[in-house]
């Protein structure tokens, strides 16, 4: 490690007003050969002071919490070290546009011959931020307008309300999030929405109205969601002329439950990662705290991701899923499970496999679906190491199944009743990559094993979506 | 009258599980629905034209027009009476075929009173009248979903119905008035029916059927206050037309039950 000088501390490298921790960014400082000052490196240091400049709206007790390791550094390289780290926390409060630390030997009275001061110099966020942009959402678009209180009480809560209008939902919603100080991964948020939905694969229009309470705490290595949720759904017909199966599944229901999500992601990236691998298990139990729904559901997500030979990765993923009626009332179709599309089963419609009415999709209790993914680069490589590296090609095998189940016959026969007709489809195509958070695929698809019923599209199918299998 | 429009593709004959749709019959049904349900039961049943009553809580939200009754014939949904008589002479069936055009007029004028006064003052008295709304229409109403989804739907529908009133002229009127508007129309349905065992002589037609629904709920319903049922028992002939339709079309499957359903 080459010499730091205590002086001239450049600050660390200066990211732009953007939230996110880059755990890569922890640069160890330059090297640098400036004899005459005085070498600080291996010198026990205390830090006596801390300032944070530019405070208004938020409370100092947040953020004593954030820099509280600073005191604890023995050496520069520690203060540097510890320093950056609670800048990069002071930045995923959100609450803040730019930190900007300054260390420097400590002065005035009492200062020790040893001792620093760290300076926070912050610039808050202004009280109300609005924003504009389009999403990507699973095969739909929509466009995105929020308004946010990003540190409404001092305490990096915010407040946001967000209006999307989009090809297939419009919806609304007003949103509170605050974080445990000291301990940004455990959260909780309070929302309030309205979602109207089509979904031209079923001729079915919903409304949906809520209110969910959400707690978010990290354990172990694992990220977990408690939540409860109530809302008033409204389903009606979209079609002037829907099959009678969804006719009779119109009118209102009031859906209030308890679910828990258990997320274990080791991927270096949500979007085409290289290596790595995500388990997402979910669980939701209806009708317990009132409402007129009563089930209990189980899903769960599979994914692992290993990188092979010029630069191509191999991906495998498995979801499966299935919904319990509790009580004599059958499951709601806004309840069951769908399959199909770009974004599950490629080479099938959106949502159009299994149980159907009329060419209106009813969706199932059951279901099962997996895939295998060899992403490649383009060939030839075009544009490396720049745009080029946004696309990929990849070359797919998908499979998946979807049932009711008859709950008097037993788990073996669901087992079976889920192995026959399997649905599955192969094929190639190019994929892009929007940000770390959407991909757009154009793929060509064979599709095999249709059953009657299935809407399929064999050639060239386009998808977007933020969850691909 | 929300008219749901269809076409009518081909002179079908008439099915076998033809269904009817209606509320919950012990728990949910109104006097409005109950009485209209019971006027396209009546007209069916004078076309000789079999069909299952079936109850579903969310009817209602089922109908392609939002109103109650509609009837499921072959893969075809058609709601209200008027709707309901075009769809059942499309496929043959018609109890105004005799009728020439000066009585057809008539009739079509009788069955617009029949829903301007009869229907407007069921629903009036159920959500306009602070006790029957509070007593009988928004427990029943609401009575299959939960708590708080039943308040805000009960409420919900009878702001609509409120505001329905406001639109035609109706949110002024007292109780008192209603009465007396409902009284006016027995009036004349009385005249009109005389000494005829039907309206038009010897053959029911869909007026006989509409004017049937309507006053034999009325007449076998218990609401807050018996004021509008004592008004219809005046007119002693129409209460022995309620009487020989009865007979004549649902006493040998219902027999009596029916006097005790809304309660």
């Amino acid at each position: 490690m080459g010499t730091v000088h205590a002086r001239s501390l450049d600050p660390l490298p200066m990211q732009g007003p953007e939230l996110g921790v880059q755990p890569d960014d922890i640069e160890a400082p330059g090297i640098e050969q400036e004899p005459k000052q005085e070498v600080l490196e291996n010198r026990n240091v205390v830090v006596q002071q801390v300032h944070i400049d530019g405070l208004g709206r938020t409370k100092e007790d947040l953020l004593t919490y954030e820099i509280a390791d600073v005191f604890r550094a023995k050496s520069l390289i520690d203060v540097m070290k510890k320093s950056h780290e609670a800048r990069q926390k002071l930045l995923r409060l959100g609450i803040f546009r730019k930190v900007e630390v300054l260390i420097d030997t400590s002065r005035g009275e009492g200062a020790l011959p040893n001792g620093l001061d760290v300076t926070f110099e912050v610039t808050e966020l202004r009280r109300l931020t609005g924003s504009y942009n389009t999403m990507v959402g699973n095969n739909e678009g929509s466009m995105v307008l929020g308004l946010k209180l990003p540190n409404a009480l001092g305490r990096a809560e915010k407040l946001t309300f967000q209006f999307s209008y989009g090809t297939k939902e419009t919806s609304y919603g007003l949103s509170f999030f605050k974080p445990q100080p000291g301990n940004f991964e455990r959260n909780i948020s309070l929302n309030l929405y309205k979602v109207m939905g089509q979904f031209p694969w079923s001729s079915l229009r919903e409304t949906d109205r809520g209110v969910s309470a959400e707690l978010t705490f990290p354990m172990w290595k694992t990220s977990q969601t408690l939540k409860w949720e109530g809302v008033w759904r409204e389903l009606g017909c979209l079609a002037r002329t829907p099959s009678f199966a969804i006719r009779k599944e119109s009118g209102h229901t009031l859906k209030s439950s308890l679910s828990h999500a258990m997320v274990i992601d080791t991927r270096n990236s949500s979007i085409l990662p290289r290596r790595g691998g995500l388990l997402r298990i979910h669980q939701e139990l209806a009708g317990f705290t009132g409402g007129d729904v009563s089930f209990l559901k189980e899903d769960f997500e599979i994914q692992l991701n290993k990188s092979l030979f010029w630069d191509s990765v191999l991906s495998a993923s498995l979801w499966s899923g299935l919904v319990l009626p509790i009580g004599d009332k059958p499951t709601s179709i806004a309840d069951r499970f769908y399959l199909g599309g770009p974004t599950s089963i490629r080479g099938f419609s959106m949502y159009s496999v299994g149980p159907q009415s009329e060419g209106d999709y009813l969706g199932g209790e059951a279901y099962w679906a997996g895939g295998l993914h060899l992403y490649t680069p383009l060939p030839f490589r075009p544009a490396k190491g720049g745009f080029g590296d946004l696309f990929r090609t990849h070359f797919f095998l998908n499979a998946g199944n979807l049932c009711n189940l008859n709950y008097g016959e037993g788990p073996k026969a669901h087992l079976k009743k889920l192995a026959e007709c399997v649905r599955w489809s192969y094929g190639l195509g190019v994929l892009l990559r929007l940000g770390n958070i959407a991909r757009l695929e154009l793929n060509y698809c064979i599709p095999m094993g249709v059953q009657s019923g299935d809407r399929i599209c064999d050639g060239v199918q386009f998808g977007a979506g933020i969850r691909f299998l | 009258m929300n008219v749901c429009v269809f076409i009518p593709t081909a002179a079908e004959p008439w099915p076998e599980n033809a269904t009817l749709y209606q509320p919950l019959k012990e728990d949910q049904i109104l006097l409005s629905d109950c009485a209209s349900s019971l006027a396209v039961q009546a007209y069916l049943r004078m076309c000789g034209l079999p069909v299952q009553v079936v109850c579903r809580a969310n009817a209602e939200y089922m109908s392609p027009s939002g109103k109650i009754p509609f009837i499921h014939v072959g893969n075809q949904v058609v709601s209200e009476l008027g709707p309901i008589v075009q769809f059942t002479k499309a496929k043959g069936h018609s109890l105004s075929d005799g009728l020439d055009d000066v009585q057809r007029a008539e009739m079509k004028a009788y069955m617009e009173l029949v829903n301007n006064m009869l229907l407007t003052a069921e629903l009036f008295i159920q959500w306009c009248d602070d006790a029957t709304a509070a007593e009988i229409s928004r427990p029943r109403y609401s009575s299959p979903y939960s708590w708080p989804l039943n308040n805000i739907l009960a409420y919900q529908k009878q702001w609509e119905v409120r505001r329905k009133m406001n639109a035609i002229g109706w949110g002024g009127k007292t109780l008192e008035q209603v009465y007396e508007d409902v009284s006016q129309c027995c009036q004349a349905l009385s005249q009109r029916l005389g000494t005829q065992p039907y309206f038009f002589s010897k053959q029911p037609t869909e007026l006989d059927a509409l004017v049937f629904g309507h006053l034999f709920t009325i007449i076998t319903t218990r609401l807050t206050s018996g004021e509008l049922a004592e008004r219809i028992k005046g007119f002693s002939n129409l209460l022995s037309f309620c009487r020989r339709i009865e007979q004549t079309y649902f006493e040998d499957k219902t027999k009596n039950t029916k006097l005790s359903k809304f309660v």
